[in-house]
């Protein structure tokens, strides 16, 4: 715990009370983050900062507002509360609001979730430039003569977090990130280039990948895109990239708010306990994952963290209900966000999938489109590899795919086992049988 | 053709336009802020002087460099959101900080604080000036302000409107939308003000400071019918002043979201492949932002990394075609009375009668290419260094009339609204997400059609481009944001009815 955080905290919850505010919440990070980047072999940008954030909920007279500031001069502050509370007082009252009944603050894991790297600290500036120049060589090497322009970036940072509610919550977290990321141009064609990149994102520094293979991986990403071409509309299988799953599946994750729910705008709200997917789908949201990007011991309300089964089976078994959510649409609240989303990996990898297939589409990446929460439609562009018999044959672009997720969901076959690491949402690739993805 | 376009164009904005030669009387010419307000405003309310702005110039100096600024921000946010009938939920936001950046070559150092002391400063400028490595550079000895124009008077700062000022317009939005149709069964509404006030010192010894509105009024509707509910939203807003929300904006949003809304009930699955498609006029500009807009800014084009890298003084085109980047334009979201390193507000031609013209420029790529900057050097925020971006994007009018183009369009897409894009700026490959739109059969408007991602080509886009109509309009929304590298900035976009000869509709009927 950071006593001079806390401290500030239960001085803005004393201010704000004293203000005549009735309740309120108090969250204070403090970040630091450090960006390097690296292009034609000498650094490009250097960036670091430190910043403080505080922000309050005030409960007035049966009324709520959030505020947020960046000015943390005690005078500044006291008048930031002060008209906080004023201005809160002119809002129409709201039943619904209030701080979350404390029995579901109750059962926070003891457990080490492992979100701090204790060796942090040591990470120099000649780390950092070390390992954007690895990055940057690894890519110019193995992108030859097709690189037009290479960037790499290593980018880090610390945050420590902390929580206080006037009904005796208090919460601390704290937590590092280290996120080297790697990018290529490449001459196509014409006046074609593409661009591909490669990136890893962890907590802890030594559970990244070497940047040499980062750096590699760029170029090879860039290089599969050359000759891309539309090819005629055909019904096919698709297998899309663990990476790129979570853009794919935003638009079912979207549906599942509880504000979603209760303002009509969700295709799901009448679907808790029936069948949406086909039986390969299940996501877990797990927030107790060590070292993962979306662990925690609480959520944003303060209600401890648990482990929920969010689709089983393709069976909707669990919605994202926060705390006010709840309330309005009467239900027992979960968790109004997700922290690790999990769907359990398959047993083949995407290679043997391919082979088994023949013919199909592997999307590596998504361009445009958008998802229709309270219809489920979505359509969203395309960009991969064709392949026969397993092999690639042509790269694909401008390509399109656009159906309801009632109707899409159910037409996934198999999940590969390859889950993406480097996220807090876990996904493998996932194979889609019989989808139009539309071209010429 | 390009003289009468542009005649044209003033023709159709000439509200604005009579607007904008009234501005510099009204704000003296000096600066922007209120009109009885002189400039200062970091040094009244932070102590911010000249000779320690100097220093910290130095200090981001202290190792060499070509160039170093500060930019200060201090930023006022306000959201009230209506839903079930009560606005009973109001956020608001304070950012305060000071930017450092020291500039050698291409290469830059940049460094933040959100402390306004000089300790904290002079921390923050000597994390900038690690990017050079050599003996100082001394910053100019004199500062001096800069005069710049003024595309976004207030008569009122947003900060003195009171609540209960706001508190009718969002609610008039909820009493007349579901007053519009018995089919509504959700409102949300919300209004939106922000005042960011900034001061850019350069190490060249300007100074500059503005204050930068901006707010909206937004609808989104679910409606029901038969058991089906479908969505629909729409905003006003821009750079204004609150005047400019009135009775008759707060109907005019209330009936496009409903009217939207119905609309859909009738929607038919749309087509997929090739085809024809009409932009209608208005936000559909966002196809300029993506098909053109990203590849030109310049910053991809030094690194070669744009498809557009080697096309300068090329036709792209049809003669009838120009697209402008102006941040003049008064009340657009995008419009800027300088950027953010201290150029001053300006139109750029991209495109002119078909020819590629001007890349849009911060200081760094004017430079490399040994241009002018365009005033498109452009952040997010204090927290955030320089890039290349757009203001307001838009193509001027045409000679041929909309329902010529729905009907030489033949068989294909007619769009209305447009919600979202993308492009790859390498291989100038786009798309666009299309919320509302039309079939066109036997060239005439048909059944409404929605949620189809459209896909081109940049430079392929451009050529097909086979008529443009005389009705330019601009959009008129304050929700615009267009991001590149992680930062966030307003943008505005604009077009006239247009034809391109083939796009891929993602639809789901072959």
């Amino acid at each position: 715990m950071n006593k001079e955080m806390l401290e500030l905290c239960a001085w803005v919850v004393k201010t704000a009370k004293g203000a005549g505010a009735d309740a309120c919440v108090v969250n204070l990070d403090a970040n630091r983050t450090v960006e390097v980047s690296y292009r034609d072999r000498k650094p490009e940008n250097i960036k670091e900062a430190s910043t403080k954030a505080l922000n309050v909920q005030v409960f007035a007279a049966g009324r709520y507002s959030v505020q947020s500031t960046s000015d943390l001069r005690q005078q500044a502050l006291r008048d930031f509360l002060g008209n906080a509370v004023i201005a809160t007082r002119l809002l129409a009252e709201d039943p619904f609001r209030s701080l979350p009944d404390p029995k579901y603050y109750e059962g926070r894991t003891p457990a080490d979730l492992e979100l701090q790297d204790a060796a942090y600290d040591s990470f120099s500036p000649e780390n950092r430039h070390d390992m954007a120049k690895a990055l940057e060589s690894a890519c110019l090497q193995a992108g030859g003569d097709k690189v037009v322009s290479v960037t790499s970036q290593v980018e880090d940072g610390s945050q420590e977090s902390v929580m206080v509610a006037s009904n005796g919550f208090e919460g601390y977290s704290r937590g590092t990130y280290y996120a080297p990321f790697a990018q290529m141009t490449a001459q196509d064609a014409g006046d074609r280039r593409p661009n591909g990149y490669s990136y890893a994102v962890t907590v802890h520094r030594g559970d990244l990948p070497r940047p040499e293979e980062i750096g590699a991986l760029a170029a090879r990403r860039t290089l599969d895109l050359l000759g891309a071409k539309k090819i005629k509309t055909e019904t096919l299988p698709v297998i899309i990239e663990n990476q790129n799953v979570g853009r794919m599946l935003n638009g079912v994750l979207g549906a599942m708010f509880g504000r979603s729910i209760q303002q009509k705008r969700s295709f799901l709200a009448d679907k808790k306990g029936q069948v949406i997917a086909s039986r390969h789908l299940t996501v877990v949201d797990d927030p107790f994952i060590p070292k993962g990007l979306g662990s925690r011991h609480f959520d944003a309300d303060g209600l401890a963290a648990r482990k929920r089964v969010l689709i089983e089976a393709g069976v909707l078994k669990e919605f994202f209900v926060d705390w006010y959510y709840s309330r309005k649409l009467g239900w027992e609240p979960t968790s109004g966000s997700p922290s690790n989303l999990v769907i359990p990996p398959g047993t083949r990898s995407v290679k043997e999938i391919m082979k088994d297939l023949g013919r199909g589409i592997l999307i590596t990446g998504f361009i445009g489109g958008n998802a229709n929460p309270t219809t489920g439609d979505t359509s969203i562009g395309i960009i991969g590899t064709l392949f026969e018999k397993g092999e690639p044959v042509q790269a694909v672009s401008e390509m399109n795919i656009a159906d309801n997720y009632l109707k899409f969901l159910p037409k996934l076959v198999e999940v590969a086992n390859d889950p993406f690491l480097y996220s807090s949402t876990r996904f493998p690739s996932m194979v889609f049988e019989n989808v139009v993805v539309s071209g010429l | 053709m390009a003289e009468m376009s542009r005649r044209s164009f003033l023709k159709t904005t000439g509200g604005a336009a009579a607007a904008a030669a009234a501005v510099p009387i009204l704000a003296g010419g000096w600066h922007t802020l209120l009109a009885d307000e002189s400039p200062g405003y970091f040094e009244r309310e932070f102590g911010i002087s000249d000779a320690l702005c100097r220093k910290v110039l130095a200090a981001a100096l202290a190792k060499g460099g070509d160039y170093a600024d500060l930019y200060f921000e201090h930023t006022i946010g306000n959201w009230i959101v209506l839903e079930d009938g009560k606005v009973s939920r109001a956020f608001s936001d304070v950012a305060l900080g000071v930017g450092i950046r020291t500039v050698k070559g291409d290469q830059v150092g940049y460094g933040f604080t959100q402390e306004l002391e000089e300790k904290a400063m002079l921390k923050a400028a000597a994390v900038a000036a690690t990017i050079a490595a050599g003996g100082a550079t001394a910053p100019a000895g004199r500062l001096a302000w800069m005069k710049t124009a003024s595309y976004y008077p207030l008569k009122k700062l947003l900060s003195d409107v009171p609540l209960a000022d706001k508190l009718p317009l969002v609610q008039g939005i909820n009493d007349r939308c579901f007053a519009l149709s018995p089919l509504v069964v959700k409102v949300n509404a919300s209004f939106h003000d922000q005042q960011k006030r900034i001061m850019v010192v350069t190490s060249d010894g300007t100074k500059a400071e503005d204050l930068q509105p901006r707010d909206y009024l937004t609808a989104f509707v679910i409606a029901e019918k038969g058991g089906r509910k479908e969505q629909a939203g729409w905003n006003l807003g821009g750079r204004h002043d609150f005047s400019f929300f009135t009775p008759d904006a707060v109907e005019a949003i209330a009936a496009k979201a409903v009217g939207d809304a119905l609309q859909l009930f009738d929607a038919v699955q749309p087509p997929a492949g090739e085809m024809p498609v009409v932009l209608g006029p208005g936000v559909t500009g966002v196809l300029l932002h993506e098909a053109i807009g990203h590849g030109m800014e310049a910053d991809f084009n030094r690194k070669k990394t744009s498809t557009f890298s080697t096309m300068i003084g090329k036709q792209v085109a049809e003669p009838f075609v120009t697209i402008l980047d102006d941040g003049t334009i008064p009340g657009q979201l995008g419009s800027i009375n300088f950027d953010d390193e201290g150029i001053p507000g300006q139109k750029t031609a991209l495109v002119e009668n078909g020819i590629l013209t001007s890349y849009m420029h911060d200081r760094i790529s004017a430079r490399f290419y040994k241009v002018k900057p365009t005033g498109n050097g452009r952040r997010e925020s204090y927290q955030h260094y320089v890039q290349p971006r757009m203001r307001n994007t838009l193509m001027l009018a045409g000679p041929a009339a909309a329902a010529d183009a729905i009907r030489a369009a033949g068989k294909g897409i007619y769009v209305q609204n447009v919600s979202n894009g993308q492009v790859k700026i390498g291989e100038g490959d786009f798309a666009f997400y299309v919320s509302q739109g039309r079939m066109i059969e036997d060239g005439k408007l048909g059944a409404p059609i929605k949620d189809i991602n459209i896909m081109g080509n940049g430079p392929k886009m451009l050529r097909n481009i086979i008529m443009v109509a005389g009705d330019l309009e601009l959009s008129r929304g304050g929700t615009g944001a267009c991001g590149k590298g992680g930062q966030a900035v307003p943008c505005g976009f604009g077009q006239p009815t247009c034809l391109v000869k083939s796009l891929t509709v993602g639809g789901v009927r072959s």
